[in-house]
């Protein structure tokens, strides 16, 4: 193809320099990346895009024609379009929530395991959050051990899996009074964490659920369960086990892969792998062992959520966001690319056939084909996690040279902006932040979250959003593959404060942290919740009475349903870069956009230009500001 | 004489018709018998993207007089005189594309067909559903959609009505009442959708 119409398709594709290099690259070796199969997926089915077709039972599947005069306006059951983008949405969401929560309970497992004594490798690293937590479940710490009280702990987590305690306990004590009166008053209150999945997978089957009202209030219960549930034990736990995150500075983009060294991709979510690696790369046999193979030693990168674990609390450098991985494997440089779950393609391995690059999976629940399996336990964690390094250091002869191309320029970044350490930053209070509020220096917070989507130019709506808003004096959060794309983008710098407004880049300068903070991966979206509670407790408000909202410019998961669903839920006003498939029924579309405002707060707007989006976030949190007199 | 109408405006690109035409013309004209035919069955309707996600189901629209006819070396084009079709005899069809070259719509390719013993690629344009003509069936494509793009009919009568819908809202209009072409929801979500086109990498 012709260079100049190569380099007019990667800009069109990316905004991020580093991956423009890798993609020229993989359009040249003719490597099929995302974006390539989104073409060949045009055009896509409209009753699916509107949320229209229910392929649930063997009557079906049906679809209703979103046209008044013409063709089905009922299933063959009799399902409405009401009915069926409700199910429909409900679906989508208990799947994110699922994914979320089975997350959170490996953890919780492997805390437990490691209580006993029965697991390898890890130990109880934060005790003072252990203590913390202990004493929110209400369990003794007195004169007892870490193992003891973790013990207690992650059985009284599992339990709220469960349906016999019949409530979750963060979900009791950590929102404010008034938010909870809300969902009590509506009837949301999350019972636990696998039941709220459990009944929406019952209510969508045919003959249970038809009402969209009751399906959406459903909707928003099983997301509490996630968001105040599953997400948080699965921060909360990780913290414990591997360490609350603290400020740390690491490299971010594609050009932190090394020309001389073993690389390793650490691809997924859960930190119970990535963290397992990171200790085992420092061994020193194995680094003598990767010289042994004519390599310099191993590098260690992430991608996607559990590049962000290890991120936050290593600062291992980290290769990018989800558009990102077949790049990487693309770069030619790769020996190995390690995946637990969650956002992985199943292409993955075809990619890696292009090269000389491993996949090693390692969850039982997550096999792709061509893919090595080495399954993960946490009883035998560092012996797996040696054995996978040493299979990636066995690869790093097999490496052509000629075929390596590593983008130059890796971006300095600042990541591990746990509440904590907010809170800490602020002077353990946040009065002096809510000063900066009421006083207009700081207008108010949005937090960026969520994934990359190849239908919008990738990085694109995270990164425009993000300065926009900062532009206006208001204070960015991040967590997930919109953090990487600030990362990549040079706004996790506190330099990134000549970005900002006056305003926000005389406050940000004065704590030395950037105008966009990274929080953490998709679940730690759970310490943007802590955060919003405290603020809002601290105020004697509800959450919803906040300066705040939230967007997520390029969502493409279920897993971003369910944040979407519990931050709206929690009371906040949420933007969606692109429609959810719901706008086949107007009647849902308006409850989501409007309605569901007077009942809980919060609300979903779509916008997909980011900065008519940060117009619309600016003119809410004026209004959240007037209302409450400042 | 009856044609398949496109009223491109409510074409949502679900690409039904191009699943049922593949399966209309397949050997067992059964979508999973379709599935393991050699060769598999194509269709001959075509859901193409446009701008802004934008669709058009493109077809043969067997014109008259039809270009392809006059310019085929062999003959193996022909009208049907009972539909008014533009039919091809696979075994005259020597795949020179002179039909496709002048074809006004662009909807002529080439591949193997089940029908002739002989496996090689001829022209295997829509036919117009001429068999299912005959047994008073609409064409495949037009049965499979569901949202009144493809319609078959007389077309002074299809015309007909669409210029009476005209006059209802041009009228509608002038008293000040609204009269929307289309649903909110199809409105809206095209809305958004031209956005997204506009900034991602398929606009």
């Amino acid at each position: 193809m012709d260079v100049k119409i190569v380099k007019e398709i990667v800009d069109m594709r990316t905004i991020d320099e580093a991956a423009k290099e890798i993609l020229e690259k993989a359009i040249s070796e003719g490597v099929e990346t995302a974006w390539d199969r989104l073409e060949a997926q045009q055009p896509q089915c409209g009753f699916g895009q509107l949320g229209v077709c229910c392929n649930r039972c063997a009557m079906g599947p049906c679809r209703i024609a979103p046209f008044e005069d013409e063709g089905p306006k009922r299933g063959v059951c009799g399902a409405t379009a009401d009915t069926i983008v409700a199910r429909n949405l409900l679906d989508d969401l208990l799947v994110g929530a699922a994914a979320h929560s089975d997350h959170g309970r490996e953890i919780v497992e492997v805390l437990l395991k490691t209580a006993e004594g029965k697991s390898q490798g890890y130990e109880i690293l934060d005790v003072e959050k252990l203590k913390h937590l202990a004493g929110e479940y209400g369990i003794a710490t007195d004169g007892r051990s870490k193992e003891e009280i973790a013990r207690d702990l992650a059985l009284a987590m599992l339990e709220e899996f469960g349906t016999i305690k019949n409530r979750i306990q963060f979900a009791e004590t950590r929102p404010p009074e008034k938010t909870r009166e809300t969902w009590k008053k509506v009837g949301i209150v999350p019972r636990s964490v696998d039941r709220e999945i459990v009944e929406a997978a019952h209510r969508v089957h045919m003959g249970v659920d038809a009402d969209y009202v009751n399906i959406l209030l459903h909707a928003l219960r099983t997301s509490l369960s996630d968001g105040w549930g599953g997400s948080m034990m699965a921060t909360e736990i990780s913290d414990v086990l591997f360490g609350t995150p603290k400020p740390v500075e690491a490299y971010v983009n594609l050009g932190v892969l090394k020309k001389d060294m073993v690389n390793i991709i650490l691809h997924g979510h859960n930190p119970v792998l990535s963290m397992m690696i990171v200790k085992a790369a420092s061994d020193p046999s194995l680094v003598e062992y990767a010289r042994s193979k004519g390599a310099a030693g191993i590098n260690l990168a992430g991608m996607c959520c559990t590049g962000n674990e290890i991120l936050m609390r290593q600062g291992v450098p980290i290769a990018g966001n989800m558009l990102n991985q077949e790049l990487a494997i693309a770069t030619g440089a790769v020996e190995a690319m390690i995946i637990d779950y969650q956002c992985i393609f199943p292409s993955i391995t075809f990619t890696a056939g292009c090269y000389h690059t491993k996949i090693i999976s390692t969850s039982e629940k997550a096999k792709v084909p061509g893919a090595v399996h080495m399954e993960f336990h946490p009883e035998t964690a560092l012996d797996t996690a040696r054995e996978i390094i040493k299979l990636a250091i066995d690869n790093f002869p097999n490496r052509n040279p000629d075929r390596v191309k590593i983008p130059s320029k890796p971006i300095k970044m600042m990541a591990g902006f746990s509440y904590e350490v907010i809170k800490q930053a602020l002077g353990g209070s946040f009065k002096p932040l809510i000063e900066a509020i009421a006083s207009g220096k700081i207008k108010g917070a949005v937090g960026i979250v969520g994934c990359n989507n190849p239908k919008v130019k990738q990085d694109y709506g995270h990164v425009t959003l993000a300065k926009e808003l900062i532009k206006r004096n208001i204070l960015v959060v991040e967590t997930g593959c919109a953090a990487i794309a600030s990362g990549k983008a040079g706004l996790l710098l506190p330099e990134a404060a000549d970005l900002a407004g006056e305003d926000l880049a005389s406050v940000v300068r004065s704590l030395g942290i950037p105008p966009v903070l990274h929080m953490g991966s998709c679940v730690d979206c759970s310490r943007i919740l802590v955060l919003l509670a405290d603020i809002a407790k601290e105020m004697g408000v509800a959450i919803s009475d906040l300066p705040v909202a939230g967007a997520a410019p390029e969502w493409y998961s279920q897993k971003a349903i369910s944040i979407g669903a519990y931050f709206v839920a929690s009371g906040v006003f949420t933007v969606l870069g692109l429609p959810p498939k719901i706008l086949g029924s107007p009647n849902v579309t308006k409850l989501l956009t409007e309605g569901v405002e007077g009942v809980v707060g919060g609300k979903f707007a779509v916008e997909p230009d980011p900065v008519k989006a940060a117009d619309i976030i600016e003119a809410h949190i004026e209004k959240k500001r007037k209302a409450l007199g400042i | 004489m009856k044609t398949v109408f496109v009223r491109p405006e409510r074409c949502i690109g679900c690409r039904h018709c191009e699943i049922a035409c593949a399966v209309e013309h397949s050997r067992s004209k059964d979508l999973f018998g379709a599935f393991f035919e050699d060769p598999r069955p194509a269709p001959r309707i075509h859901v193409e993207p446009g701008v802004d996600f934008l669709t058009f189901p493109n077809k043969c629209r067997h014109c008259e007089p039809a270009p392809c006819m006059e310019v085929c070396p062999t003959g193996a084009l022909y009208r049907d005189e009972e539909t008014g079709s533009v039919l091809v005899n696979y075994d005259k069809c020597i795949a020179c594309a002179m039909c496709a070259m002048v074809c006004p719509f662009d909807i002529i390719s080439f591949r193997k067909v089940w029908h002739i013993k002989f496996l090689k690629t001829v022209n295997y344009k829509c036919d117009h559903c001429v068999d299912r003509q005959r047994d008073g069936k609409e064409p495949a494509c037009v049965e499979a959609c569901k949202t009144g793009a493809l319609v078959f009919g007389e077309v002074n009568d299809i015309i007909r009505s669409s210029r009476r819908d005209f006059t209802l809202r041009t009228t509608m209009a002038l008293q000040g009442e609204e009269a929307p072409e289309l649903p909110e929801s199809i409105v809206t979500f095209r809305e958004i959708m031209k956005k997204v086109a506009h900034l991602g990498p398929l606009g």
